[in-house]
């Protein structure tokens, strides 16, 4: 019996699909990736619970058959595509909410769910996920973990790993384990397992359930904009506020060049772009949240202290909502979404370095020369504050490419892999939001040396036959 | 109308974007989980069959019809998605797929009687017996109610149209209709992909109207209100369709039409074609709540969701359809109202089919409360 036909039996076969437009449109993410590359799966399966990911598993390890889980399919850098057939899990089908500790400000959920359906499920009580990242929509728990995606709250909340305390996997050989602490916020006990997947890219288990911990929501947020003469001096501005002792909820810095991407509503409402000073080469968006007297009294203080840095406050509302609304409410104007509106002619991409905090300025030049040297039609750059209460931040380096052209194609992956490389020579990491995916497989002892060999072991004890997304992290070939 | 063909460009759009926005509001995806179910599955089905990468299937049929066309997934895109799913049921019959049988009868009844339900055209003007409305001739009324198909032969339905033609005359509006001549808008052959038929017999209408005289078009059918407006904008002619809420709505606020207010907890449906589609949210509302005490739904307006009856689902696939409408009644019954009030001959039957929804249309619920004050029209037809 074919392991497709072994699938079927044991799931029965509303839960597979094999017609080739079935799998068609569940081959591509977000990525800039030729039509010539792509690559659908063989067999595409929509499981219910953790004993049918463990039956497909099973039936994978015994056949040695690639197995490439997905959420949302919105993943930048293609952590989710199947780069080598075989079986794609939907895990979306597994969405169920499955207890909402309100005591304990935790909920349980498959790892299906999208985060606002987490949202939605948890809102009644008063309480939040607040790992946000714009795709929330339609990313999934699982998706938002296997890939380490970035959070609009992330500088008070921190990431999804600030979030997760237990989650359950099925490991590469169909072994139902539970990794992390229960519902205790931190533990001193064990080696830190369950941290191992942010980031794993599914490569380490399919994570079929996970227990996360919620907060209170805010009574209010105000959200402000401010322009600067340099990026560097936003970042200093920041620190500024920290030392202070202000809780930010959310700090963006977009250079100028970048506000164009997320002021689209702006400029469907007012048939121009935002005027920004000539002078200003950042901005930044900050946000304080909770009782309305505590963020009066943040605000005002941020803005008197903005002024020791040449900073001037962004008046006109419009743009500073139509940026909150791009970046976090989506309450976009019907039928006018700037998704996929801004992406007509090509798509976006981007690299996701991160350097150290006093090397912004210098990164930013680096990167402006790499897309010129490369051709690519600039986006710009965001660096956003993804550790709470501290000034460590994720950087986005976002370029136009036209995923049908296999030149431009080539040669966003040029610019990719240079910035990433440039990164680690600035003592900072190749990568903060979109994880490694093939993309950085070929060079990711750069970053990590000798250690790698301890990550490839660490993936064989998981994953022995190297069957889960295969060519994620590491090459093929090598098996982890 | 344009091809699929002509779509490629928004297609790959879609496909290098995969934003998947469209997804949360999907109310099919959101029963079914499967993605080529979704918009950004189906636009991403119409791109690899334009491209040749497969051939017709059962499954890419049903990623076609398996959509109510309700709109939702538009509200959070920039493309015009039910225009795409509309023109790849085009093109599925143009490239030799059959009309899946339920949709072919539909059709065939369409041609034959006039109306999507096999009834004879003598019973289209069943509705109008005893209300005394003189039928449309050249030249002699402006104004054309017109019931459409579903509410004029089936005869539960017949009270809403009644409703809405007895608040006319009690206002002293003069109107006439078309009667047993009065021919199908089309709208069912549109969304299940009979362009050529919708085409011919649009183009029929459209001379009819014309013919007659007429300025204005009042219709309470959501899917005759959106699909006569495409017909007559895109031949041109000057003819204004309103749906009758819009211009009942104007009547109470002239104070043409007296209401008696209760205070009983009601909550408003906003039909696809109406809402979303025709942009008609505020005067339903307006007028529910001249009578009782309106309470939205979670999903409202833009956002509200499909009752599961339109574009063919409910005759192509009935339990879909039928777990869509348990879906919104249970959103309905969340509210605390006592009822669900909507403005649509689809919508009302589709909700009533879940037991112990009391549904009630727009029109009769009005004419319940209006006073004997307003009883002194004769409502009577005065040609001009």
């Amino acid at each position: 019996m074919s392991y497709i036909e072994e699938l079927v039996s044991s799931l029965g076969r509303e839960k597979v699909l094999t017609d080739p437009s079935e799998l068609f449109v569940y081959g591509a993410d977000w990525s800039p990736r030729t039509p010539e590359e792509f690559r659908p799966p063989d067999v595409v399966v929509l499981p219910r619970t953790t004993k049918d990911v463990q039956r497909i598993i099973k039936i994978a390890f015994e056949h040695e058959v690639p197995v490439t889980a997905g959420g949302g399919l919105t993943g930048m850098l293609g952590g989710a595509v199947p780069l080598f057939g075989g079986i794609y899990i939907d895990t979306t089908t597994m969405n169920s909410v499955v207890e909402v500790d309100q005591r304990n400000q935790t909920v349980r959920v498959q790892a299906g769910a999208t985060l606002q359906e987490v949202n939605d499920a948890v809102n009644p009580y008063d309480l939040w996920l607040p790992h946000q990242p714009e795709s929330k929509w339609v990313s999934t728990v699982g998706s938002a973990i296997a890939c380490d995606n970035d959070s609009t709250f992330g500088v008070r909340y921190g990431k999804i790993l600030g979030c997760l305390l237990s989650a359950e996997i099925v490991t590469g050989t169909g072994e139902i384990i539970e990794l992390g602490h229960r519902k205790a916020h931190f533990t001193s006990s064990g080696y830190k397992l369950k941290d191992l997947l942010a980031g794993s890219e599914g490569t380490l288990g399919i994570i079929t359930e996970a227990t996360l911990k919620l907060e209170p929501i805010p009574a209010t947020r105000r959200v402000d904009m401010l322009v600067f003469p340099r990026m560097g001096a936003a970042v200093d501005y920041l620190n500024r506020l920290l030392k202070a002792g202000l809780c930010i909820e959310a700090a963006h810095i977009n250079c100028k060049r970048r506000l164009k991407f997320y002021t689209h509503s702006y400029v469907q409402k007012f048939g121009k772009e935002p005027e920004i000073p000539a002078w200003a080469e950042a901005l930044l968006a900050i946000a304080f949240a909770g009782d309305p007297e505590v963020v009066e009294l943040q605000r005002a203080h941020a803005l008197r202290v903005a002024k020791e840095f040449e900073a001037q406050l962004v008046e006109e509302r419009e743009i500073v909502d139509a940026w909150w609304a791009s970046k976090y409410t989506l309450e976009f104007e019907p039928f006018k979404q700037k998704w996929p509106d801004s992406q007509k002619q090509k798509k976006f991409g981007a690299a996701d370095p991160g350097v150290p905090v006093g090397r912004l300025e210098e990164f930013y030049h680096k990167f402006i020369q790499v897309a010129e040297k490369n051709n690519l039609e600039i986006i710009g750059m965001n660096a956003y504050l993804e550790h709470p209460n501290s000034i460590g931040f994720s950087l986005s380096c976002a370029v136009f490419v036209d995923y049908r052209n296999p030149d431009e194609v080539k040669r966003f992956r040029a610019f990719h892999d240079e910035l990433s490389r440039l990164a680690v020579s600035f003592e900072g990491t190749m990568s903060t939001f979109m994880s490694d995916t093939y993309q950085k497989a070929p060079y990711l002892d750069l970053e990590h040396g000798p250690s790698l060999r301890y990550m490839r072991d660490v993936k064989r004890l998981f994953d022995p036959k190297g069957i889960l997304n295969p060519g994620k992290k590491f090459r093929k070939e090598e098996r982890g | 109308m344009k091809a699929l063909e002509e779509f490629k460009d928004e297609l790959e759009t879609c496909f290098g974007t995969s934003c998947g926005f469209c997804e949360r509001g999907c109310p099919v995806y959101q029963t079914m989980k499967v993605k080529t179910l979704s918009m950004k599955g189906r636009n991403r089905t119409m791109l690899g069959l334009i491209q040749g990468r497969f051939e017709i299937t059962p499954a890419v049929v049903q990623a076609a019809f398996e959509c109510t066309l309700c709109g939702n997934c538009d509200r959070w895109c920039a493309l015009k998605n039910t225009e795409h799913t509309r023109a790849f049921r085009e093109y599925l019959l143009r490239h030799g797929v059959e009309p899946m049988k339920e949709h072919s009868s539909i059709a065939s009844s369409i041609r034959n009687y006039g109306n999507p339900w096999f009834q004879p055209r003598s019973a289209r003007a069943r509705w109008t017996r005893g209300l005394d409305i003189p039928k449309a001739a050249p030249g002699q009324q402006d104004v054309l109610f017109f019931a459409g198909c579903t509410s004029a032969v089936n005869k539960p339905l017949n009270r809403g149209l009644v409703a809405g033609a007895r608040l006319l005359q009690k206002a002293g509006i003069k109107f006439a209709t078309m009667a047993q001549d009065e021919p199908c808008c089309g709208s069912t052959l549109l969304r299940i992909g009979q362009k050529h038929a919708y085409e011919s017999l649009a183009d029929e209408n459209v001379k009819k109207f014309e013919g007659l005289g007429v300025t204005k078009i009042l219709t309470t059918c959501p899917g005759c209100y959106t699909t006569l407006k495409k017909s007559l904008e895109e031949r041109g002619s000057k003819i204004q369709v309103q749906h009758l809420s819009q211009e009942i709505a104007g009547l109470i606020k002239d104070g043409k039409i007296g209401v008696k207010r209760s205070h009983e907890k009601l909550t408003y449906h906003d039909p696809c074609h109406l809402g979303r589609l025709g942009g008609v949210f505020d005067e339903p509302r307006e007028i529910l709540k001249a009578v009782a005490d309106l309470v939205e739904m979670p999903n409202n307006r833009y956002e509200s969701k499909c009752c599961g009856a339109g574009a063919g689902l409910q005759s192509a696939f009935p339990k879909l359809s039928k777990d869509l409408a348990a879906k919104r009644v249970a959103e309905a019954k969340s509210t605390g109202a006592s009822a669900i009030v909507t403005s649509c001959p689809f919508c009302e039957t589709q909700l009533k089919t879940v037991p112990g929804t009391k549904v009630l249309d727009l029109f009769e619920l009005l004419l319940d409360s209006v006073g004997e004050k307003n009883s002194n029209s004769n409502g009577r037809n005065t040609p001009k």
